[in-house]
C-alpha cells in the first residue's frame, strides 16, 4: 500500500492511489474490501459509508469477476477530494461472459446495491475487457 | 486463511434452527447453500435462520437465501429469518427483499410466530 502515513496520533489522508492486485479466488476478495475500509476511513468517511463502500467494492469485485476462477483483478483506489473513486479490472483471462451463476438474478442484486450505495458507477463488459469503476462521494465531510 | 464465517445446527421435533456468524460473501455462498439446502431437505416444520451474528452480507449470499426461499415454498415449509442489526437490514431493503422473507428480531419471536 503506498501514500499512507501515520504520525503519532495524527492520522494522514492518503493522497497516492492505492493499489491492489489479487488473484481471482473467492476468498480473497476480503482484501479488497479491508483495502476499500481502509482508503475510506483515511479519507475521513463515517462508519455507515465505510460500510456502504466495502460492500460497494465487494459487489464491484464480484461483477468483473463474473464467477470466473482465471486471472487477477487489479483495483485502483483514489481518495479525490471529499470521494473515493475505485477501477476493478479483470487481467489475464479470456472474457466469458455470463459465467457467473444468475439463478436468483444476484446480478440485478449487485446493480441495485450498487445504485443505492454509491453516486456512480458502471461496468465495461465490452470486447476483450472487464472493467468496473464507482465513485463514492463523504457525505459529511469534516474541516479541510 | 482463517474461516470468517460459521454455521451452527439444532433441530427440534417442531422446527430446524440454523444460526450463521460472519461475512456472507462470494466465499462463504457454497458452504452457506449446502448448509441450508440440506436443512429445508430435512425439515418438516418451520425453518429459522439465524442472522443475528452476521457482520456481512452480499448479493451472493442474498441469492442463495432466495433459492433456500424458493426450495422451502415448493416444500411447504416456512423460512424464518432473525436479524437486527440495521446494516443487515439495510441490504434487503436497497434490494427490495424485505417482502420476500419473514423477518423478526429475536429467535424467540420468530419461533412463536
Amino acid at each position: 500500500m503506498s501514500g499512507t502515513e501515520q504520525d503519532g496520533s495524527e492520522l494522514r489522508t492518503i493522497s497516492e492511489p492505492v493499489e491492489l492486485s489479487i488473484p481471482v479466488q473467492s476468498d480473497l476478495i476480503l482484501l479488497a474490501r479491508l483495502t476499500a475500509a481502509t482508503v475510506a476511513s483515511r479519507a475521513g468517511f463515517d462508519v455507515e459509508e465505510v460500510d456502504d463502500l466495502r460492500l460497494a467494492v465487494d459487489e464491484l469485485c464480484v461483477l468483473v469477476a463474473d464467477g470466473g476462477s482465471v486471472g487477477r483483478l487489479q483495483l485502483t483506489f483514489l481518495a479525490t477530494g471529499n470521494a473515493v473513486e475505485v477501477i476493478c479490472t479483470l487481467d489475464g483471462a479470456e472474457v466469458q461472459d455470463g459465467q457467473r451463476p444468475d439463478e436468483y438474478g444476484e446480478r440485478e442484486l449487485s446493480i441495485r446495491i450498487l445504485d443505492a450505495l454509491v453516486d456512480e458507477h458502471g461496468e465495461d463488459f465490452e470486447g476483450d475487457q472487464r472493467r468496473g469503476w464507482l465513485r463514492k462521494r463523504n457525505v459529511h465531510p469534516g474541516p479541510a | 486463511m482463517e474461516e470468517t464465517f460459521g454455521v451452527d445446527e439444532r433441530n427440534s421435533d417442531d422446527l430446524a434452527y440454523l444460526s450463521v456468524r460472519g461475512e456472507l460473501d462470494l466465499a462463504a455462498a457454497p458452504t452457506l447453500r449446502e448448509h441450508l439446502y440440506a436443512a429445508v431437505d430435512r425439515s418438516s416444520g418451520p425453518l429459522i435462520v439465524d442472522l443475528l451474528a452476521v457482520t456481512f452480507i452480499d448479493s451472493t449470499a442474498l441469492g442463495v437465501l432466495i433459492g433456500t426461499q424458493e426450495r422451502c415454498a415448493e416444500r411447504g415449509i416456512e423460512l424464518r429469518l432473525v436479524l437486527e442489526d440495521a446494516r443487515i437490514i439495510k441490504i434487503f431493503e436497497i434490494t427490495g427483499l424485505t417482502e420476500l422473507f419473514t423477518m423478526s428480531p429475536t429467535v424467540t419471536e420468530a419461533a412463536a410466530r
